[in-house]
């Protein structure tokens, strides 16, 4: 750049296979022969989802298809819409068996008590944390849950990726559209987020703003450490809730060019309300030439308003129910 | 140790697997009822090709009816929509909402959604009537980026680069 930093300009497409969370029984790094061996079970089963079927079928069994968690027992749609990644991450020349590297398990610290008893209190209402998966939902949640549009998840209503795409921490979510641009001058970087339409922008050598301002997304300030950019965002509000972090939050993330085509994020996380000690993650973003497309998520969502209908309904099948039997 | 280690790997691999056909990333169960299955055959009449998820509409003959296809109840035809995934992911593979001419015929299968007055579906699994995949098998269109031919240049990620 022409202020002498290093450029960290460029589109990434961060779709990995290289879990958040080390599974049990996999070392930290992978032999080349366990990757080679995960990267080809993966790109097999695309290839099976991508195989015809009988175009003469009949319609799906009567009381559900059995689907679990993410399909709800309506079978979700063709995988021919997902772009889910198919290797695994390479850090300092080694394949990734997890993003958390520290603690060295590569699993996220227990949550504190206090922790616990806040995600317990309101589980049974709401689950508006940002990296809340839409995809465990059953379809049959508990009571509240389908009340308003404001129940429902972040990712559901248009609102922040799901899986924490924007961030941060900025994770792969391991299903589709993660693209995302960085754009920097001498004294701001955007990180512009696919899915959804989420700009950050960072301001380089900054001060925070008041703890009275609060952000979606946090408050962003930089400044470079030799040729990492290092980023401190505080100043959530109490709706993004990372993991079920509170407000509190502090996101450290560090960003390397470590060649043309690779730029190194890493990230450590702390919330002494909801973790003991903070955990570090790191992986690394390809560049890719892919576009990134505009995602404009309320134009089409009519699946909310289906979902509050179908909500409805039911209630009033129930009442009619209940009446019968008294 | 190594035993062990193969076999995770391919538990893992049958996890991952076990979830392909059967992916959705909000409330299905919540939209869609386990208990109206439907079959639907028909032709595409528009694509709404939005996020955060397109819908494929198509229209369906319906022989009992008796009034001009105007889509009232008692018509000869009825349109239904069809519930599938970003629209980004398939642009990002050169095709598009051109890809697929109005009046191509499809087979979808799925669930109708809680609210019956309502004739809309997920799209379980979309294909043409010979039961090749919708975006993975040619329509028979002759649109030139409907990815239909694995051996057809540049097809695969990336093949709309440039040009847009």
């Amino acid at each position: 750049m022409p202020d002498g930093k290093p450029d960290l300009q460029g589109t990434y497409d961060l779709a990995t296979l290289t879990p958040v969370e080390r599974p049990n029984g996999l070392p930290a790094v992978l032999t080349d022969e366990q990757a080679v061996k995960l990267e080809k079970q993966a790109v097999a089963a695309q290839e099976r989802g991508s195989l015809p079927i009988d175009g003469n079928r009949s319609a799906p069994p009567k009381g559900g298809d059995g689907s679990l968690g993410p399909a709800g027992n309506v079978g979700g749609y063709n995988s021919f819409w997902i772009d889910r990644g198919s290797q695994y991450s390479v850090v300092d020349g080694q394949k990734r068996s997890s993003i958390v590297i520290d603690p060295p398990d590569g699993r996220v610290p227990s949550l504190t008590a206090d922790a616990r008893q806040r995600q317990a209190s309101r589980a049974a209402l709401a689950r508006l944390q940002s990296d809340a998966t839409e995809s465990r939902d059953p379809g049959l949640e508990g009571a509240g849950a389908y009340d308003d549009p404001e129940r429902r998840p972040l990712g559901e209503r248009c609102l922040l990726g799901f899986g924490s795409t924007s961030g941060p921490p900025i994770l792969p979510n391991y299903f589709y559209n993660n693209l995302h641009q960085i754009v920097q001058t001498s004294d701001t970087v955007m990180i512009l987020t696919e899915m959804v339409h989420d700009a950050r922008i960072i301001r380089l050598n900054a001060q925070h703003a008041p703890p009275t301002v609060r952000k979606w997304l946090g408050d962003s300030i930089g400044h470079w450490e030799g040729d990492t950019l290092v980023v401190e965002t505080t100043n959530f509000t109490d709706k993004t809730r990372f993991r079920g972090a509170t407000e509190n939050l502090t996101v450290t993330e560090r960003f390397t060019r470590t060649d043309a085509k690779t730029l190194k994020y890493r990230f450590t996380i702390d919330d002494p309300k909801t973790w003991e000690k903070p955990w570090t993650g790191e992986y690394t973003w390809p560049i890719t030439q892919d576009h990134l497309y505009e995602y404009a998520c309320h134009e089409g969502n009519y699946a909310m308003g289906n979902i509050l209908r179908g909500a409805r309904l039911r209630e009033s099948e129930d009442t009619k129910t209940k009446s019968k039997q008294q | 140790m190594h035993t062990k280690l193969s076999s995770l790997l391919a538990a893992i691999g049958l996890a991952a697997a076990a979830t392909m056909p059967a992916i959705a990333h909000h409330a299905f169960g919540g939209e869609f009822d386990p208990n109206m299955p439907v079959l639907l055959k028909g032709k595409i009449t528009t694509i709404e090709w939005v996020n955060p998820h397109a819908w494929i509409h198509l229209e369906i003959v319906k022989p009992e009816g008796k009034e001009a296809c105007q889509y009232t109840p008692n018509a000869k035809c009825e349109e239904w929509m069809v519930e599938g995934g970003t629209p980004n992911t398939l642009l990002r593979r050169g095709i598009t909402k051109e890809s697929l001419a109005k009046g191509t015929e499809i087979v979808v299968d799925g669930y109708q959604t809680r609210d019956h007055s309502l004739t809309r579906a997920n799209g379980r699994n979309v294909t043409f009537p010979d039961g090749r995949k919708l975006f993975l098998g040619s329509s028979g269109t002759g649109a030139p980026t409907d990815g239909a031919d694995p051996t057809e240049a540049g097809r695969g990620r990336g093949r709309g680069r440039g040009g847009l």
